[in-house]
């Protein structure tokens, strides 16, 4: 019978079946073990922060070693391909662009060395702003409670529905160029609801915690009690929720430029796809133009995806995994 | 015959940390169709040895020596089982009846259907028609109406009824052998006496051995023929349930059998000293609590009735609320704590209506009426250690003169309640254990050294040997340092001791209030009778009565239930009870 096969498959290390031998530990699992010790040591969490530090790097490095200069229009030759690379016209890149020109003859490493540390700092600024909104909106909810929390409930459910795009298209549309700052501004006006509500719910269950009855009993004010009792507690789930919201916050920023809403005279990663995309770069094949950036993004991704497991991980010992 | 054999076995979990000996070296076999209580605390492997007969130890523990034998298998060790084959063992030869039934019962599935599953999972080709015979008896099999109950969905039962529920699911197989762990610690004493009576019916007839998980020693008397002492890992007594309660060899098993406080036995504390310190004077008169008529309804549900007290603090007192869960005591802790309002009536403190205090004088209310929660666990921030609890209200409430003396203060309290300051004070509190976490708590009550204390449950969370020491340590608060106390619990016997004048709550009606040697020595309300009755005793001697007799005890309850008459005992100086 072809279900009896499966349920008798043999388990590897285990013969006797689970809680009837010793179960048997590679060496690999024995070093995991070890980390159960320190949950800050997770492999997710430190490689997700190398992603994200190797952007800043570019940032802080590129800006020593190179010159920042060639992202203006005719710092070189048009259409270069990177160093190595043979373009349309037959020309080989060279050390001068070593990742090649746009159509204006705009430095692509000088546009990814200011662009990219842009990108991020939109995000994290945005991120910031939400956050700070979000926590302070989710204490008030879950703490005073009663017609505060209706209207602040509400009203994030409302925001929650809203799709953050369409309101922003339409504003820079008619504002035209704005700052970086600006725009992490704009932003974060749609990534305070889900912090307030997760904070919301977490306030309200730790609100009848022991720990805060016995707050209260020992006279501590309600400044206190949300700032030094209850919100350290919070930790990980803020910072869980920071890069979620970072991530969301590039992804909205990235979609703004990439349709050419964004800031336009200063370089971001978005801006530079919405150029190679305006003059086409896919038909001409100019795929380091569009592509490298596209791959910093994805780094970028990666990164904070990695660091939002990683973080699951240190808060939830359940989901560590030998 | 038995039906099952332990030898030997040891159990290992091992951790970064090195190797954790759960259990070691435990042989014990069960007879067909006796019982067997294993008995230790939090921690002494009592579980995990049972879990081991059923091949269910959470990873990474594993046996790493020894072997389990069930009759049914013949020669084959349990260990050698492959995964299918011992699935095909549980429930149809070993059974587990779990701790929370409220957790175990799939909440999107009717009873019935719930046994049915259990019955298809190992027979083939069973009709609708024999299911619906099988589950109907069993269910009948655990006192339940199967017509009315088997068509329900698990939220629509009472605890009581979902333990039952489990139990039928466990025996409808008709195994050799039932694993039942610590089923009634989530139920009250009058639906624990009627569970576990049943359990004993239902096993004794199907013929199982039975192996009862607890830490109560009253309830091992009244429930299992043999009993298995185990500590730390290790079978420190094995024998007949009699021969250890009368005559215990080991001294654990005596340290366990001493530490039950009992209703009429010998008292616990110390003897109250000559000069009891002066509690809250005042020249007029003015009591220290005082409730006006206060009652409190949540929406539709009436919590607490209307009722009065007075308890004038000038010799200290320790009060008792008695009652059920659900019967209101929380609630009356939680008013007289000012963390809720009174629906109706007023909470004084002397002489001051403690939902009318301005913001001046909270922080002054606050420092003279203290609490101990049941939760230790809860009670302790997880962020801070555990000294922010006792430092931060001493500082709050304008008691400390420097650094210096926060930490004498701190270290003297901690050694009036018998902990080591230097040993505790720095640590986490998930580096303590529950004992000490309460008796940080009852030290930082002292500390603070309020005019009144609400202690809610402060010891039913912790473990049994460690209970009497605690309220020790609270019943001291009163002697030595004038604390008046409110003292809410369920366990009549520790009211018993510690307690000059007990209430007990039914409904949100006091049913009987005096002195505890009237009360719960003599009780006279039915059911005060019934709570009492159903303590489990630990004396084999006593007997806990049969099935029948809970039965006809919560039909007569049922009838007093709307508005009981309150059974006055007696008056005790210094405090007096109106109702309404």
């Amino acid at each position: 019978m072809g279900v009896q096969g499966t349920t008798d498959r043999a388990i590897p290390g285990a013969a006797r079946g689970p809680g009837a031998a010793p179960p048997e530990l590679t060496a690999r699992q024995v070093r995991r073990m070890k980390r159960f010790d320190n949950p800050w040591r997770n492999p997710k969490l430190i490689w997700g922060a190398g992603l994200l530090l190797s952007i800043v790097a570019l940032g802080i490095l590129g800006r020593l070693f190179w010159d920042t200069d060639l992202v203006f229009t005719g710092s070189g030759m048009p259409r270069q391909a990177p160093v190595g690379v043979e373009n349309i016209r037959g020309q080989i890149g060279s050390w001068a662009h070593p990742l090649g020109t746009d159509v204006s003859g705009k430095d692509l490493l000088a546009l990814l060395i200011v662009g990219a540390p842009n990108s991020l700092y939109v995000g994290v600024l945005a991120s910031l702003i939400g956050m700070s909104t979000g926590i302070f909106l989710g204490f008030t909810a879950g703490f005073v409670g009663g017609r505060t929390d209706d209207v602040i409930r509400v009203l994030s459910d409302v925001m929650i529905t809203i799709p953050p795009l369409l309101i922003l298209v339409v504003f820079q549309a008619a504002y035209g160029d704005i700052s970086l700052t600006l725009m992490a501004l704009l932003i974060a006006a749609f990534v305070w609801q889900s912090p307030t509500r997760l904070i919301r719910a977490q306030v309200l269950s730790m609100r009848e915690a022991g720990y805060v009855q016995m707050a209260r009993l020992s006279g501590a004010s309600t400044g206190h009690i949300m700032f030094r009792e209850m919100l350290p507690n919070l930790v990980p789930y803020l910072f869980g929720s920071f890069i979620a919201n970072v991530t969301t916050s590039i992804v909205t920023a990235v979609g703004l430029e990439v349709l050419g809403l964004g800031p336009q005279r200063i370089p971001t990663l978005g801006r530079v796809i919405y150029d190679a995309i305006n003059s086409g770069a896919l038909i001409q094949n100019l795929w380091w133009w569009w592509g490298i950036p596209t791959l910093l993004l994805a780094v970028m991704f990666i990164g904070l995806l990695l660091i939002n497991l990683g973080l699951d991980e240190v808060s939830n010992p359940r989901l560590r995994r030998l | 015959m038995t039906v099952l054999d332990i030898r030997n076995i040891s159990i290992d979990f091992p951790t970064s940390k090195g190797v954790v000996h759960a259990v070691s070296d435990v042989s014990l076999s069960v007879p067909q169709g006796r019982r067997i209580g294993f008995i230790g605390e939090s921690g002494s492997g009592k579980t995990t040895t049972a879990l081991a007969a059923m091949r269910m130890l959470a990873a990474p523990g594993f046996v790493s020596e020894g072997e389990i034998h069930l009759n049914a298998l013949g020669d084959t060790d349990i260990l050698a089982l492959s995964e299918e084959e011992m699935r095909r063992v549980r429930l149809r030869k070993i059974s587990y009846i779990p701790q929370g039934a409220m957790n175990s019962l799939n909440p999107v599935m009717r009873v019935e259907t719930q046994i049915w599953d259990g019955i298809l999972a190992h027979e083939a080709g069973v009709t609708q028609a024999e299911l619906q015979r099988r589950s109907d008896a069993v269910l009948e099999g655990v006192g339940l109406d199967p017509k009315i109950v088997g068509r329900l969905y698990p939220h629509e039962l009472s605890g009581g009824m979902k333990q039952r529920v489990c139990i039928a699911i466990g025996v409808c197989l008709q195994p050799d052998l039932i694993i039942a762990d610590e089923p009634t610690s989530a139920l009250d004493v009058i639906t624990q006496r009627h569970v576990m009576q049943t359990l004993r019916e239902v096993q004794a007839r199907i013929g199982a051995g039975l192996i009862l998980i607890g830490h109560d020693m009253g309830l091992m008397a009244q429930s299992v023929d043999d009993l298995a002492v185990l500590r730390l890992g290790e079978l420190v007594e094995f024998g007949p349930v009699r021969q250890i309660l009368e005559n215990p060899q080991h001294p654990y098993t005596k340290e366990l059998i001493s530490s039950v406080p009992l209703v009429g036995g010998e008292s616990f504390l110390d003897p109250t000293p000559a000069e009891v310190p002066k509690g809250f004077t005042t020249q007029d008169g003015t009591p220290l609590l005082e409730l006006k008529g206060v009652g409190k309804t949540y929406g539709a549900v009436t919590a607490l009735h209307p009722m009065s007290f007075t308890l004038d603090g000038a010799v200290p007192k320790i009060i008792s609320i008695v009652g059920q869960s659900g019967s209101g005591k929380s609630t009356m802790g939680s008013l007289m704590l000012g963390f809720s309002p009174p629906s109706t009536g007023e909470v004084l403190f002397k002489g001051q209506d403690i939902n009318r205090i301005g913001k001046a004088d909270q922080l002054t209310f606050r420092k003279q009426v203290q609490a101990v929660f049941q939760d230790p666990y809860a009670c302790f921030n997880p962020f801070y250690r555990v000294d922010h609890a006792l430092k931060f209200p001493f500082k709050r409430f304008g008691l400390a003169q420097s650094e210096d003396h926060v930490q004498e203060a701190m270290e003297e309290a901690c050694r009036a309640v018998g902990l080591d300051p230097a040993l505790v004070l720095s640590r986490y509190p998930h580096q303590l254990s529950g004992g000490q976490r309460q008796r940080l708590i009852v030290a930082r009550a002292l500390m603070l050294s309020p005019n009144l204390l609400i202690a809610d449950e402060p010891v039913s969370m912790v473990d049994a040997s460690l209970r009497s020491s605690i309220l020790k340590n609270i019943h001291d608060l009163k002697d030595r340092h004038g604390i008046s106390i409110v003292y809410i619990t369920h366990d009549l016997a520790t009211a018993y001791h510690v307690s000059d004048y007990v209430m007990v709550l039914y409904k949100g009606h006091v049913v009987e209030a005096g002195p505890p040697k009237d009360v719960i020595g003599d009780p006279q309300h039915t059911y005060t009778r019934l709570l009492i009755d159903s303590i489990p005793w630990p004396e084999v001697g006593r007997d806990w009565g049969s099935a029948d007799d809970a039965r006809a005890a919560l039909e007569e309850l049922g009838r007093i239930g709307g508005t009981p008459q309150t059974v006055y005992r007696g008056d005790i100086p210094g405090f007096t009870l109106r109702q309404g």
